[in-house]
Order: C-alpha cells, then structure tokens, then sequence
C-alpha cells in the first residue's frame, strides 16, 4: 500500500526515534527544544536536523506509548512541555539499538570483505 | 504511561482542539525563544538571532498542519491498521473464523428475529392515540361465572354519566353482515360501532368522513369501509365514496374509507356501520365497551370508581344481574393476554441464554487461538507495542468478528421475520406488523458490540495476566501454560451447560405438556367434519319456522353425495359459561342445586355428525316432537354429577329451583363428555334437548360429516344445498372442524417448537465447547500423557481422566442450572399443563440427556487421547 516517498521518509523517521528515545533515556525528561540541541551536539557535522521535523515525530511516538509528555517550567520559569521515555519506549529502544547494530555490523563485514571471497561465502 | 492516558489523550484531540492548538503554538514560541536566547548569547544581535532561529527550526506552518494532520488521523489510523490486521489474522485461521461467525451470527439472528416480534407485539404502541389511556370495560358477575362480558349499551350509557374517570367510553361488535352483489349474496366481516368510536380512538379515515352522532340517531344507512375492503372491491379509487352497498338486503352509502390495518381489540372488519339500536331501553344486545381515560387518572382509580358505578347501577337492574361489577383492563392487556406475554418474554430469555453460549462459545475458542498465539503477542510485545495496543489489537478482532455476524444475522432475521409472519400463531396479535424497525436494528447492533467485546475481551485480559513475557516461553514447550486461560474456559463450559440445562428443562417441560394437551379426548372426533356457521333470515321468525327450516337443510345436505351425517347446536364452543340452578329426581325426592351448567338444542343427528359416543340409552327420535313429553341426552359429567352411581336413564330433572314453572325433562340418553371450553378446561353438566322440543336460535353451528379426507372439498356443494332450501340464508366460516383445534393449539405449539429449536440449538453448541475444551486440554497435555503411558498408565486410565474432566464440569454446570430451572420454573408455571414446575421426569430425562451427550462430546478427543504414542509425545515436548 505504501508508496516510495513514505518509506524513505519511515527509515529517516526511524533513526530520528532511535536517537529521541536514546537521549531521552540517557537524559531523564527533556523539552523539545532541549532534544534537539542534545542531537545536534552529538552529531553536529553528520547529521542535518531540521527542527521544525522534530515536533510531528515526538508527537507519534507520544501516541504509541514510547515517550510521555507532561507541561512545566523551563530553567529560566517559561513553560514548557516536557517528554520523558516509558517503559513501552525502553523496550522499542532495546530493540532498534539491536537492529541498528545488526544492521551496521553486517554492512561492516559486507564492507571489509574482498569481492572473492563474498563470492566464495555465497557458493 | 498507560494504554489508558494515551487512548485518552487520542480522544482528547478530537474533541479539545483549541486547546491543542494554542500547546502547539505555545512549545513552537518556546522553542524559538530558547533558540534565539542562545543565539543572543552566542553574540547574535537581535535580528541575526531572530532569523537564524527560524532557519534552524524549518518552515513552521508546514509543520503545524504535518502535526495537525498526525493528531487528526492517528485515530483513525490505527483503528484501521488494527481492522486490516485483525482481518488478515482471521482469514489466516479459516476454521476458527468460520465457527465463531457461524455461532455468533445464528445467535445475533434468532436475538433479533424474537425481539423484532417483542417489539412488535409487546413494545410498540397501539396505532391509536395516546394508546395508553385506553381499557376495555367489561360486565363481571362472580355469582354467574360471567367474566368479560359485554354490556348493553343502556349500561354503558349509565356508566358514562355517573362516572368522572372516563372522557368516553364507546361500544362496537362484529355483526353477522351479508353483502349482495351482481353475483348473488356473500358474507362479509361487517362490525357495529357506536359513532363515537374513531374519535374516542383518534382515527379518521383516510378518505371521506366518518358518520356524525346525529346521523346515526335518524338510524341513516351509512357505512365505512376498510381499506382492504377498498382496495380489493373498488381498487382503491375515489369513486368508492359515492357508492353504495347491498348489505344485508338494505342499501348503504359508504361514507368514507379507513386506514389501512385499522382494527380495535381483535376486530377486524370490511364495514363499519353505526349501532342499530338505542339505548334508551335495554335490549338483549350486549357489546364491547372500550373508554378513553381521562389524562391524570390513573387505571385504580377509574377500576374502583367503576365498582362504585356498577353498585349503584345494579339497583336499576332485573333482580337476577344485581351483583354485577365493571372490570377495567387495558386495552394493550387486553389484546396481548398474560399468557402471550409470558410466553413471548420466555422465548426472548431463551434466545438470549442462547447468545450468551455461542459468546461464551467463541470466547472460550479464541481463549484457546490466544494461548497459541502467546508468542506472537510476546513478540509484538517485544517489538515495543504497547499492553493497550495489543489488547485493542484483541478487543478489534472480537468487534469484527461481532460485525461480520451482526450482518449475516441481521440478514437471518429477516428471513426469520417472514418465516414467523407465515407460520406463527395466528392468534398471536398484531403479528402482520412485524417487521425490522430501527429500534431491533439497535438492538442487533447493541447485542454484536456486546458479544465482540466479550470475545475480545477475555483473550485480552488473559493476555495481560501473561505478562507479556518477551521470551517467548509461552508458545513453546511450557505444560503449563495458559493456567488462566483454562481456568476462564472451564468456567464458561460450566455456564454453557448451566444455561443449556435451563432451555432443555423448559422445553422438555413445555414438550409434556404438549404431550398431554394432545392426549385429551375432546369428546368428538374432528377430523373429516365440516363445520359452518348459519343464520336464519328474520323472515322465519316463529320459532316452528325455523324448525321446519332446519329440519329442511338438514334432509337436503345429507341427500349430497359424500356426505354421511349433519347435525346442528346452537352453539358448540363456549365461550362464557354460567351458573345455573336445576332441580334432580333422586331416590324418591328433589334436590336442587347450582351449578355450572349449559343447555343447547340439537338436531337428532348432531351426536353421530360430530362422532361423540352414545354412553346409555339412546339418541332422540322423530317420535320426540312437539307434542310428546319433554326429554333430554345429559353429558356423563351430569350423569356423575346428579346421580352418582346410578343409571340416569328414566330419571327426571328439570331447570331452576323446585317450584320453577319450567318442564321436567327425561333423561333418555347419556353421551360422552365434550370439551367444549378449549381443551385445557375440565368438562362441565351439560344437556341437550331436541330442537323440535324447544325454541330454535336463530344461529346455529352446523356439522356435516363427509367420507372425504378433505372435507372442504364438500363446503360448494353443501352451501348450494343450503342455498336450494333458503338463498336467503347466509353461511358464515366454513372451515373444517380440526382447524378449530389448530388454531387453538398454534400458539401452543409455536411456543413448545420454538423453545425445544433453541434448546436443542443451546444443547450442541455446549457440546462443542466442551468438546473444544477436552480436545485442547489433550493437546496441551501431550507430553504429560505420553510420560504417564511411559510409564506404565494403560489406555483405559488415560481414557477415565480425560472423561472425568469433562464430566465434572458438566455435572457442576447441570447441578447450577437445575437450581436455576426450578426458580424460573415457578415464573413459567401458568404455560404448563399436566405437569409441575418441577417435575422429576423432565429434570431426570434432560439431565441424561445432558450428560449423554457431554459424555459424547468428550469421548472422540478422549478416545483419541488414548492413541498418543508415547515415544512421539515425548519427542514432540
């Protein structure tokens, strides 16, 4: 059913959950604002995030259960809301760290293997 | 988070949507503000910093509305990924879908098939205005056994003055009505109504006018027809209105046309005249009475201020009718009696016991696809999907499962509907009105979402109580798992057989009474008897005319070809029977005494017509005539009655007290007793006197016994034999006499059959379940059984156990529902006949019935249990 612009966008989506649900749950409960910083400091110069994408995405992942989110007061007493990962969350983040690392071992050993021997595997 | 505050904070969103927009606004603001004040500090002057802020965070509206979009539709969304999964699951288990659709939908159709005819007969209101204001007002008199009696409209007219409870009070009754034609003369339904009745009512026709007060006091013919009477005599034009009908050898102008279907209390004519008669004196003529209330009394009010009435009106009256009362009963009562209304309640308790089996049914199948779908719950549970996206994800498999049947059983209804419309009692009120209306599709509707949501509920909340356990231990080699699974299947198995016990036991105890109404000897022999209703024209109105007439009729039918007998009475079934004083002969002295009593005149072959047997002495005689001694034939409920022990032939009783002016009959003949109040009822004291001795009525019953197995065949040539003697003597509802019973059996019947369907249906669908349950129970425990065979258990072991399981939940389920039968037993008591609520050979005959089959249902997975190879078992845990 799905057309090709959905799924790219579902694999962008899905690393952008991966790293929401990973600061969330090094982090303890963040503003939105406070998410996208963390991102970009760690990944700077690799990853463009629009923040604005930001918003939408937290919000699905508010509506399957993965992150709460509660209204309260920033450091300088503005309001703000705030989004914290549930039990739900840790469980779906366990499992794409799992995926991503077998994902990305496995294009490792594709990438460190010579072609003749990938051929020889195969055979 | 709980699946609850997400589930909430979704229904939030479609409702509270200001105030989500004004959040929204708020956390982008702040988001901007952060963004901008670390630019500030990075050294930014204020515009620098404004804009790099918006250029970091993308294009805002465009993002709002992606966020809108997302919050608008997630609902619908994931009800709609949930839908196409639960459609792709079931369609994966073909078996188990096609069962539980197949149960669930013939139990949503039989549920909505009996409430539309609940609705219909006992819910919806009567076509009138403000129905419930209405009462039949009835004569009672407990000295005279008379209980609802009609009245004379002199009565009424003293009623309707003297009482306040009543706005009006209005009188009508079927007349015997001819209608002659271009071909001859024809006997039409004709009904006599008191001009008051359709406004009292609140009807108006539909076309023309209904006749004023005024003009039915100058006695003017004119007449109202029925709709159907319009339709099939003038196809429905307008020309009806300026015609007029023969009836009864008088001209009549038809005045106006009612509504299609009207009727009052069970009347149900083709015309509708204005009352003949006044009340200005008090004639013979009794009639119907109904009154509308007025708007704040209440029915025990207007009841004991018409016993007030009825007191002071009875010192007007002849002396013999002064301990009359005036009973008030509502007309929706009146038109559906207590019985009806027990039996249809009863029938609706029982389909609904049906439903909750198969829900129960299906439940316990699905418990059962859960246990074995644990590991695909443990995973989705793995993958991070939420308890309350799965037990959504189960609670939408049992809503589909529930619409897809509620369709297919709605569409069983209907059938149902036209199946009950053909063949449901006749007597039964109002049951050409049923129909499907909004209010039974409600109740479909409600009854599916019930039973989806009951299928879907326990699975999940058994799947709750799992745990959700990642590892996936569940689907795989653990004996005991699923411990609350089957601890909530047991349990339903146990209220299958407690509700199936319920439904056998009232059927088999209707079944008896069947039986027994069946086996009753009704004193003649019905079957081939012809049977026809005949009025003498008002030209014969010496009573030796009719005689002659009669007498006539009688030589020139019996002279048809086919026909063996003819008999008249004045009147066969009885309706109201009255107490009367007659006066015996007995050993030398007279002895009077009041009774329950009826005297009718017979022609000499009535008793060979009908087929009741002559007990002594002998039938009447041509020597029996005008001028010989008066004698009489006694029933054998007199003959036991006035001269117990004794030979009643030769002996002389006569009516009324010793010193009435009334003759003393002869007994010369006993005949067997005839039931002649309706099976049910015990016959009573009854005499027959000849009709050359006595005053012949002026209508008759007349039986005519054919040698033809389809007496009807007969009626044409009978009615033209009768028709050369008079042809101005109408004829009214041939029918052959068995059908008297049938019609008086089929509410009965409908009951009993319908009741036994059901429970039979209930009886299977037990059986399945328990069957389900034994067979996965052994499924489960394959490894158990192969390491109990390993070492040493021989089959028949295996085979005990696996019997003794199911056997004992049976008999708990049988030991709660036989309480259960007794206690509703007692409410249902008035259906029964010949039998008691608790009659022990039902209860003992349904239990093994019972047992019986749960002993069979366990038996196949049983006898498979034994077969398990213990090598295998073992192998496979």
């Amino acid at each position: 059913m799905k057309n090709r612009r959905d799924e790219k966008a579902d694999v962008l989506q899905g690393t952008l959950i991966l790293l929401v649900l990973r600061t969330l749950d090094a982090l303890g409960p963040l503003h939105g604002y406070g998410i996208a910083r963390r991102i970009e400091q760690i990944s700077k110069d690799v990853l463009q995030l629009n923040q604005g994408t930001l918003y939408p995405a937290l919000l699905r992942m508010e509506q399957e259960g993965w992150i709460a989110s509660k209204w309260g007061a920033s450091d300088k007493n503005r309001r703000a809301r705030f989004y914290s990962i549930t039990s739900a969350g840790r469980k779906r983040l366990a499992k794409e760290t799992e995926d991503w690392k077998r994902m990305s071992s496995t294009i490792e050993r594709f990438l460190g293997f010579d072609p003749e021997s990938l051929a020889e595997e195969g055979g | 988070m709980s699946w609850i505050s997400v589930a909430s904070a979704r229904v939030r969103g479609l409702f509270k949507h200001k105030l989500l927009e004004r959040e929204l606004d708020d956390e982008v603001r702040f988001h901007l503000q952060m963004q901008i004040d670390d630019n500030l500090n990075a050294g930014m002057n204020a515009t620098e910093a404004r804009y790099a802020a918006l250029r970091s965070f993308g294009a805002v509206e465009s993002m709002k509305e992606n966020y809108r979009e997302r919050r608008a539709f997630v609902l619908i969304e994931t009800t709609a990924q949930d839908l196409r999964y639960a459609a792709r699951t079931l369609r994966k288990s073909p078996g188990f879908t096609i069962t539980a659709i197949a149960v669930l939908a013939l139990a949503v159709g039989a549920n909505t098939a009996m409430f539309s005819v609940l609705n219909t007969v006992l819910l919806r209101p009567l076509p009138y205005r403000s129905p419930e204001q209405l009462a039949m007002l009835w004569t009672e008199d407990a000295t005279q056994n008379l209980r609802e009696g009609r009245s004379a409209l002199w009565d009424v007219e003293q009623w309707r003055n003297q009482s306040r409870s009543f706005a009006d009070m209005a009188t009508f009754d079927a007349v015997n009505t001819t209608l002659t034609g271009s071909d001859g003369v024809e006997e039409i339904v004709g009904a006599s109504i008191s001009p008051n009745l359709l406004p009292l009512l609140g009807v108006r026709p539909v076309l023309g006018r209904s006749f004023s007060i005024e003009e039915a006091e100058q006695q003017q013919r004119l007449v109202l027809i029925s709709y159907r009477f319009w339709q099939a005599r003038f196809g429905g034009s307008h020309d009806a209105l300026s015609a007029t009908l023969v009836l009864n050898g008088l001209p009549y102008q038809i005045v106006g046309i009612l509504p299609a279907d009207f009727q009052i209390a069970r009347l149900d004519a083709d015309v509708w005249e204005p009352h003949r008669s006044r009340q200005t004196v008090r004639g013979a003529e009794t009639w119907f009475v109904v009154g509308r209330l007025r708007p704040t009394v209440t029915f025990d009010q207007a009841r004991a201020e018409m016993s007030a009435v009825a007191r002071r009106v009875n010192d007007q009256l002849p002396a013999a009718e002064r301990n009359r009362d005036i009973t008030v009963v509502p007309l929706s009562l009146y038109m559906v009696g207590p019985q009806s209304r027990l039996a249809l309640w009863i029938l609706s308790g029982a389909v609904f016991c049906l439903l909750l089996i198969a829900a129960a049914n299906v439940t316990s199948l699905s418990l059962a696809r859960s246990v074995a779908r644990a590991r695909e719950m443990a995973v989705r549970a793995a993958l991070g999907a939420s308890a309350g996206r799965i037990v959504r994800q189960l609670l939408t498999e049992g809503v589909l499962l529930a619409a897809v049947s509620g369709l297919i059983g709605t569409l069983l209804a209907v059938v149902a509907i036209r199946l009950i419309r053909a063949f449901g009692p006749g007597n039964l009120p109002r049951l050409n009105e049923i129909s499907l209306d909004l209010r039974v599709l409600g109740w479909a509707l409600t009854i599916s979402i019930l039973a989806g949501i009951l299928v879907g509920l326990l699975p999940a909340i058994a799947a709750l109580r799992r745990d959700l356990r990642p590892s996936g231990e569940e689907g795989g080699r653990n004996v005991s798992g699923g411990a609350v699974t089957r601890r909530i299947r047991r349990a339903l198995v146990v209220a299958d057989f407690a509700l199936a016990i319920v439904l056998l036991a009232g059927a088999g105890l209707l079944v008896r009474s069947w039986w027994y109404v069946n086996s009753i000897d009704p004193g003649f022999r019905s079957e081939r008897v012809l049977m026809m209703e005949l009025s003498a024209p008002p030209t014969f109105s010496i009573p030796a005319q009719r005689t002659e007439l009669y007498h006539r009729m009688l030589g020139t039918i019996q002279a048809v070809p086919g026909v063996e007998n003819a008999g008249i009475i004045g009147d066969l079934f009885i309706a109201n029977n009255r107490e009367q004083v007659v006066t015996v002969e007995r050993d030398g002295e007279t002895v009077s005494a009041r009774l329950q009593f009826v005297g009718d005149e017979v022609s000499a072959d009535f008793f060979k017509a009908i087929g009741t047997p002559l007990l002594r002495g002998r039938f009447f005689s041509i020597w029996d005539g005008r001028d010989a001694p008066p004698v009489a034939i006694i029933n054998d409920a007199m003959a036991r009655r006035s001269w117990p022990g004794h030979n009643p032939v030769g002996r002389r009783f006569k009516l009324g007290p010793r010193d009435s002016d009334r003759p003393w009959y002869t007994v010369v003949g006993v005949v067997g007793d005839m039931r002649r109040q309706g099976l049910e009822r015990e016959p009573f004291p009854q005499m027959f006197v000849s009709l050359a001795q006595s005053p012949p009525p002026r209508n008759v019953d007349l039986f005519i016994r054919t040698s033809s197995d389809d007496p009807m065949a007969l009626a044409g040539a009978v009615r033209a034999a009768v028709r050369r003697v008079e042809k101005n003597a109408p004829i009214y509802g041939v029918e052959p006499l068995e059908q008297q019973f049938g019609t008086y059996l089929a509410q009965r019947r409908f009951l009993t059959s319908l009741l036994t369907g059901f429970s039979l249906v209930a009886l299977l669908m037990a059986a399945v379940g328990i069957y389900g349950l034994i067979q996965y129970s052994i499924a489960t425990r394959t490894r158990e059984i192969g390491i109990r065979m390993a070492v040493g258990a021989q089959a028949g072991e295996i085979f005990r156990m696996i019997l003794s399981e199911g056997l004992k939940l049976s008999l708990i389920g049988l030991m709660l529902g036989l309480l259960e039968a007794l206690w509703l037993g007692q409410a249902g008591s008035s259906l029964l006949f010949g039998v008691t609520p608790s009659d022990p050979l039902t209860f003992i005959v349904v239990s093994l019935l019972l047992i019986a089959v749960a002993v069979a249902a366990c038996c196949f997975p049983a006898r498979r249990a034994m077969k398990i190879e213990p090598i295998v078992a073992l192998r496979q845990g």
